[in-house]
């Protein structure tokens, strides 16, 4: 069926907060404490007042998959839940929480799904066991079609009222990769559960270097279609484009400036790039960076007043940061031979970078001003490449390569724990993560 | 129409959340968030919507504009250039080469030749995307040393998409470090 532009402006999701909630979250886990203690919560089974009756299993098993994702949770498995959650716990009759705690879950998680037709409505609550306190209950609404959407935002809300940084659950990832039968690269995009793959460009030429607007609608991408690269911005939801930038040599979209007014890029002229700006809305090129060297890599900090880039002015690619506007900048590179891709983290405080270490390339992170280098991703027997932060600043996308494989992985900024996101596809890479949502 | 209702209920939700927002805000405990779900509105495309916007063509590509850019590598009668690693010299033997392309290109005024630069598959591909172009340049302001004139010449940089040879070793990588020549 395809979708008209009425119904996709009647797929607006409602959520309504149902009870009062404390105005600051409390801190119930310490997400900067490595390897701090799980909470061990609960998801029973949801009510369906109307539809598919799987869903009561269905549904919290997606939740539960959100939110062992975190990293920041213990499940209790559903085998060991002893009360049967019903329509009358939506309505006044208190939860048995001396049962959910025998049983270990120190919070519980309860729901009440409804389809009718093409109305999805589902209510959830997030209840402290232990207190027997309501933390956090909305109703959201929308399509039956938007439900994975739902799960992620309540999973967000979750994790927001434990840790008081609001979940990175329904964000996206875009990289580039070759499709099978082509010789070019198209730009994809996954959800960073590794859900929802799909193909953004298909014009069998080379699409590169993705790079979000600030308000995650827009990607900025080189294409080569016209057999000459000319960087484009396109509507992720409309697929609406336009193009940017057609000055110059090779193009290379670093990032957007936070306000979204400004997108950053490489661009060579006479074989000598340099860091440009360019309005989204139109004009011309500004030169932000100029040198002798080869610039490339722009990356905004979050408060728009620095720019992360890379120079080969010191006869090797490394990594500087300097404030726009202003001369001079600093290295932050150090030691390593080449020093590529720097990506701000949203807090600001870090970058992280593509490094060559023993031959190999890692990825690594060092303050804005070039102290506290750490190593986040290497491998003995491959390449760890292309950083890039997720929004709430807890880990990282990064490409692994070893010969002809390539995958795409997340990593948490202290390397403890990593998982594959996309592998697969033929050299993936360039990974760029989306805003929050 | 079942879409004019929800839509209807949904502009009653929010209004009533607003309201209720507005009017009793200290003790008011329903709040409303409206939004867009992007995977919902997002149209997943298999083909292509919109093809590069033809009025805007500048450098006139090739007849089979599509895909242009990715058939298998046209072969050339000149040899590549070829590259040490982060360099964009050109060694003696590709100033060589370059004697050659230089000799036909004044014994044809009317040719005009592209010269595509490209880079091996180590390193990040927007600083290879950089460098292939200065690898392009630098052959291209060589070629103009030995007398070509310019207007017969352009660059375009591949970065490290375009291997010649898709091995993982450093025969593979010396092979992949090149200028590239095109008659256009």
């Amino acid at each position: 069926m395809k979708r008209s532009i009425g119904t996709a402006a009647g797929a607006f999701l409602i959520a309504l907060s149902l009870f009062p909630s404390t105005a600051f979250p409390l801190l119930y886990i310490d997400i900067n404490a490595p390897g701090g203690k799980r909470m061990p919560i609960a998801v029973a089974d949801f009510v369906i007042g109307r539809g598919d009756p799987s869903l009561s299993r269905g549904i919290p098993k997606m939740l539960s998959d959100d939110l062992v994702l975190t990293d920041l949770f213990d499940l209790v498995p559903p085998t060991a839940h002893m009360e049967t959650v019903t329509g009358a716990h939506f309505s006044g009759k208190p939860l048995s929480f001396s049962g959910w705690k025998m049983i270990g879950a120190e919070a519980v998680v309860i729901g009440l799904a409804e389809v009718r037709g093409d109305r999805l409505s589902i209510e959830m609550r997030l209840y402290d066991a232990t207190q027997g306190t309501l933390m956090v209950a909305k109703r959201y609404t929308g399509t039956p079609a938007q439900l994975r959407s739902i799960v992620h935002r309540f999973a967000n809300e979750i994790v927001y009222t434990f840790t008081g940084v609001r979940g990175v659950f329904g964000t996206e990832i875009a990289f580039t990769a070759r499709p099978e039968n082509s010789r070019g690269k198209e730009i994809y995009v996954v959800g960073m559960d590794g859900q929802d793959l799909r193909k953004v460009t298909a014009n069998r030429s080379f699409n590169l270097f993705p790079r979000w607007s600030p308000d995650g609608q827009w990607l900025a991408y080189t294409s080569f279609r016209t057999g000459n690269p000319v960087v484009y911005l396109r509507n992720v939801l409309t697929g609406a484009e336009k193009e940017v930038i057609r000055f110059g040599g090779s193009k290379t979209p670093g990032g957007f400036s936070p306000d979204g007014a400004w997108l950053y890029a490489g661009v060579s002229q006479a074989g000598n790039s340099d860091i440009y700006r360019v309005r989204v809305v139109g004009g011309t090129l500004e030169k932000v960076e100029d040198g002798w060297g080869l610039e490339v890599s722009p990356s905004p900090s979050p408060d728009g007043r620095r720019i992360a880039f890379v120079s080969d002015r010191s006869g090797s690619p490394q990594v500087y940061v300097k404030t726009i506007g202003t001369a001079g900048e600093t290295r932050i590179s150090n030691g390593a031979g080449y020093a590529t891709s720097p990506s701000w983290s949203p807090a600001g405080d870090r970058i992280a970078y593509t490094a060559r270490s023993g031959g190999r390339f890692i990825v690594a992170t060092a303050a804005p001003d070039g102290s506290g280098h750490r190593e986040v991703a290497s491998a003995p027997d491959g390449d760890c490449e292309d950083p890039s932060f997720a929004p709430d600043g807890r880990s990282l996308v990064y490409t692994f390569r070893k010969k002809g494989y390539s995958a795409l992985k997340i990593i948490s900024t202290d390397g403890r724990r990593q998982r594959t996101l996309v592998s697969g596809l033929r050299d993936a890479g360039s990974p760029a993560w989306s805003p929050g949502r | 129409m079942k879409g004019t209702c929800s839509w209807k209920w949904a502009v009653l939700a929010l209004s009533i959340a607003a309201l209720m927002s507005v009017g009793c805000a200290k003790k008011q405990t329903v709040k409303s968030e409206g939004a867009q779900a992007p995977s919902a509105a997002a149209p997943v495309e298999e083909a292509p919507v919109k093809e590069a916007p033809p009025a805007a063509t500048p450098a006139a590509p090739p007849a089979e504009a599509p895909g242009v850019a990715v058939t298998e590598e046209k072969l050339s009668q000149f040899d590549d250039v070829r590259f040490d690693f982060d360099k964009s010299v050109v060694r003696e033997d590709g100033r060589k080469t370059c004697g050659v392309v230089a000799d036909y290109l004044k014994k044809h005024p009317q040719a005009k030749m592209l010269i595509e630069g490209h880079c091996d598959e180590r390193g990040t591909a927007e600083y290879n995307m950089a460098l292939g172009e200065r690898r392009a340049t630098a052959v291209m302001t060589y070629l103009v040393s030995l007398g070509v004139p310019k207007s017969a010449l352009s660059t375009v940089s591949f970065g490290k998409e375009k291997p010649l040879d898709p091995g993982h070793n450093e025969e593979a990588w010396a092979k992949n470090r090149r200028a590239h020549f095109v008659l256009k």
